[in-house]
């Protein structure tokens, strides 16, 4: 059989059916309503915990499926064509604390916390951006300071997903000028969320503050070493600037698909929309930087993994897919004209949902200054 | 115990279905391989038989393809294991070789309750199920909605039409073929799609079941395909209930003459 980039093996397949199976049916249904209400669908996330696919990247060791990047792009590719949103607190469950946390900690402490998260009874987030530090996240000012066996944390996290319903967090705090990484259960005394931040896209999942004052952690879950943060920090940003490159693929994937079926079906001037050639370049354009991206997406994808690190090709994958997202759901709303403008289809949805993908995970400012910086190393050497 | 499950990889629902330039036959060129629709309950009630009494659940399929993707596939949804036979032999066949295959590899397993689909989603023949209970000397029961399975005594019920159900009790084997309701397929969890890849699949070839070219022969082939015939423009008829219905029932009298 010949070479297959988007399903290397026949488990990616099979995931890929399932995956696409489980979105048409049960989340395409009930996108628009929590985009509406702007919450998230905690029943929903569960049922990714039963289909297994809230440890996808955790070894069959540790509970998960012990699958790769691939698969986990594959995942956020096909959730994103019906629900980006959700796919954004899946996203912000499975790799920004659990596949984080896989690799940052002991045995103890997975036993403590994986059965939790695996099935989704506890929900569970991550803490890096703070109302001072966003792009130049080693400027936090988050601190933890030893008191007898436990830590101290102060500070203040913000735009945390699933702030609104998480039962624990991975925290990364300063400790003597060194970030590093703590797993803070939401009952810690000291601990407390903001009010649900809203916002333009991405209703599907929530976002809040964490706010520690004089937050006390036991000594047990601070997560690898003192000064480890900075390691578990930077190796996850590359799986997860692959699946927010790949929910950016299937914005516009669904919008490539309802753009070609609208320009066929709606007659302007007695003849099918797709017969002008205005149309037909939103249409061709769309499709081809669509498919771009999917191999950029996937062909980096092979090579991020725990041991494997790759910023140059993750941080060139979301930079170049983030746009692609906006400007197909951009043309998809042009194509439809009022219909697309109207919530009574998805494209305006999707349209909201994209813009974040050149933010979240690092703007696409950030992408192209950490491109630069590793390129000129590579090349200057 | 052993529970069979035959299911037939068709077209997948959306797939284009072409034909040959010839007209001999379907075109298999660009199309999207799948199990067939019905077959998915069959395989999810020999799952819940298997959770609740036990046994082992083994799958079979007949084709001259290689269908071993969509078979594997299935496996993720709980069977054990799976024999598929695959012979260019079956290029032509028609129900009764496809029976015949089904029916020998069923007994070789030595399997007593098998499960199909009502029926495939290509053909629409509705007689592989029945033809491989005969060939086994088995009973069947068809379009069953609800079973279950108590020792060696079952109890299906079968819808018959107009909302009329019929109970049928009987012992095993039996050959049971499922209606939409008889249960709700899961999906495939991501763990037993990574087991899956381990569970035996043992492709046969008709030989290897002692049977020959000779014993799958159709009886029946199918030499001419053609498209149905364009369907004519629609008319839509505008204004209230009452006036457009005057107008249906006119037109249908005076136009179509079929009142
Ligand atoms: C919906 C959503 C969900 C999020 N979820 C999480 C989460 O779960 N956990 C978490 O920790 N964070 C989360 N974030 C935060 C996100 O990672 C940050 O918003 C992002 O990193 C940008 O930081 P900032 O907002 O502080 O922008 P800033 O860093 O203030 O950037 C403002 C502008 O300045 C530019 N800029 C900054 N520095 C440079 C530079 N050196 N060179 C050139 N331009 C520069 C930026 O590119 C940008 O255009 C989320 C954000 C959003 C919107």
């Amino acid at each position: 059989m010949s070479f297959d980039l988007f399903n290397p093996t026949e488990e990616h397949r099979m995931l890929r059916e399932m995956v696409a199976e489980f979105t048409t049916n049960e989340v395409e249904p009930q996108a628009a309503e929590h985009d509406i209400k702007g919450t998230m669908n905690v029943e929903l996330m569960r049922q990714c915990g039963e289909l297994g696919l809230l440890g996808i990247t955790v070894p069959e060791e540790g509970g998960g499926a012990g699958m790769d990047t691939v698969a986990s792009v594959i995942v956020h590719h096909e959730l994103s064509k019906s629900d980006p949103g959700f796919a954004l607190a899946y996203l912000a469950h499975s790799l920004l604390f659990v596949n984080n946390f896989y690799y940052a900690s002991n045995a103890e402490q997975r036993e403590r916390y994986m059965p939790k998260v695996l099935t989704g009874e506890w929900i569970a987030g991550m803490g890096m951006t703070e109302p001072g530090a966003g792009t130049d996240v080693l400027g936090m000012s988050s601190t933890a300071v030893r008191d007898g066996d436990d830590w101290i944390l102060n500070g203040v996290k913000t735009y945390i997903t699933n702030g609104c319903e998480a039962h624990c967090f991975q925290v990364y705090a300063k400790v003597d000028g060194r970030i590093t990484t703590f797993v803070v259960d939401r009952d810690c005394p000291g601990l407390s969320t903001s009010h649900h931040i809203d916002k333009l896209g991405m209703r599907g999942s929530t976002m809040s503050e964490l706010i520690f004052e004089d937050c006390r952690v036991p000594g047990n879950n601070l997560l690898g070493e003192v000064g480890g943060g900075m390691v578990h920090m930077m190796r996850n940003l590359e799986i997860e600037r692959l699946a927010l490159a790949a929910m950016s693929l299937g914005i516009a994937d669904r919008c490539v698909e309802i753009m070609v079926s609208h320009a066929h079906e709606r007659k302007a001037f007695g003849q099918s929309i797709n017969r002008f050639g205005q149309i037909q370049k939103y249409i061709g354009d769309s499709y081809a930087m669509t498919e771009a991206a999917r191999c950029l997406i996937y062909n980096v994808a092979q090579n991020v993994g725990p041991d494997v690190r790759n910023r140059i090709g993750s941080d060139a994958a979301k930079l170049f897919a983030a746009p692609v997202g906006k400007i197909v759901a951009d043309n998809a709303m042009q194509v439809m004209g009022g219909q697309g403008y109207c919530r009574e289809y998805p494209v305006e949805r999707l349209w909201r949902d994209a813009k974040l993908i050149e933010i979240g995970g690092g703007t696409l400012e950030s992408h192209q200054k950490n491109l630069t910086k590793d390129l000129s190393a590579k090349f200057r050497q | 115990m052993k529970i069979g499950v035959c299911i037939k990889s068709t077209p997948d629902t959306s797939s284009r279905i072409q034909i040959n330039p010839g007209g001999d036959d379907l075109s298999e060129a660009g199309v999207k391989w799948a199990t067939s629709p019905y077959d998915m309950f069959a395989i999810e009630e020999a799952v819940q038989t298997k959770e609740a009494t036990g046994g082992e659940v083994i799958l079979f399929s007949a084709s001259h393809q290689d269908t071993s993707k969509e078979v594997r596939k299935a496996l993720a949804l709980g069977p054990d294991s799976a024999v598929c036979i695959q012979d260019d032999g079956l290029a032509k066949a028609d129900s009764l070789s496809f029976a015949t295959s089904l029916a020998k590899a069923i007994e070789a397993e030595g399997c007593t309750l098998v499960f199909t689909g009502k029926r495939a989603s290509d053909g629409n023949n509705i007689q592989v199920p029945a033809m491989v209970a005969e060939l086994l000397g088995w009973p069947h029961v068809s379009f069953v909605t609800d079973f279950e399975l108590d020792g060696e005594s079952f109890k299906a019920v079968r819808a018959v039409g107009g909302g009329v159900e019929e109970v049928i009790t009987g012992n095993l084997p039996v050959v049971i073929t499922a209606e939409r309701g008889l249960n709700s397929p899961r999906y495939a969890k991501l763990p037993m799609i990574v087991k899956a890849k381990k569970k035996p699949l043992a492709t046969k070839s008709l030989a290897d079941l002692g049977l020959t070219a000779d014993d799958v022969a159709p009886i029946v082939t199918l030499s001419n395909y053609e498209p149905p015939a364009e369907r004519g423009d629609c008319i839509i008829l505008e204004g209230d209930a009452a006036t457009t219905a005057k107008e249906l029932v006119r037109r249908l009298r005076e136009e179509a003459k079929v009142l």
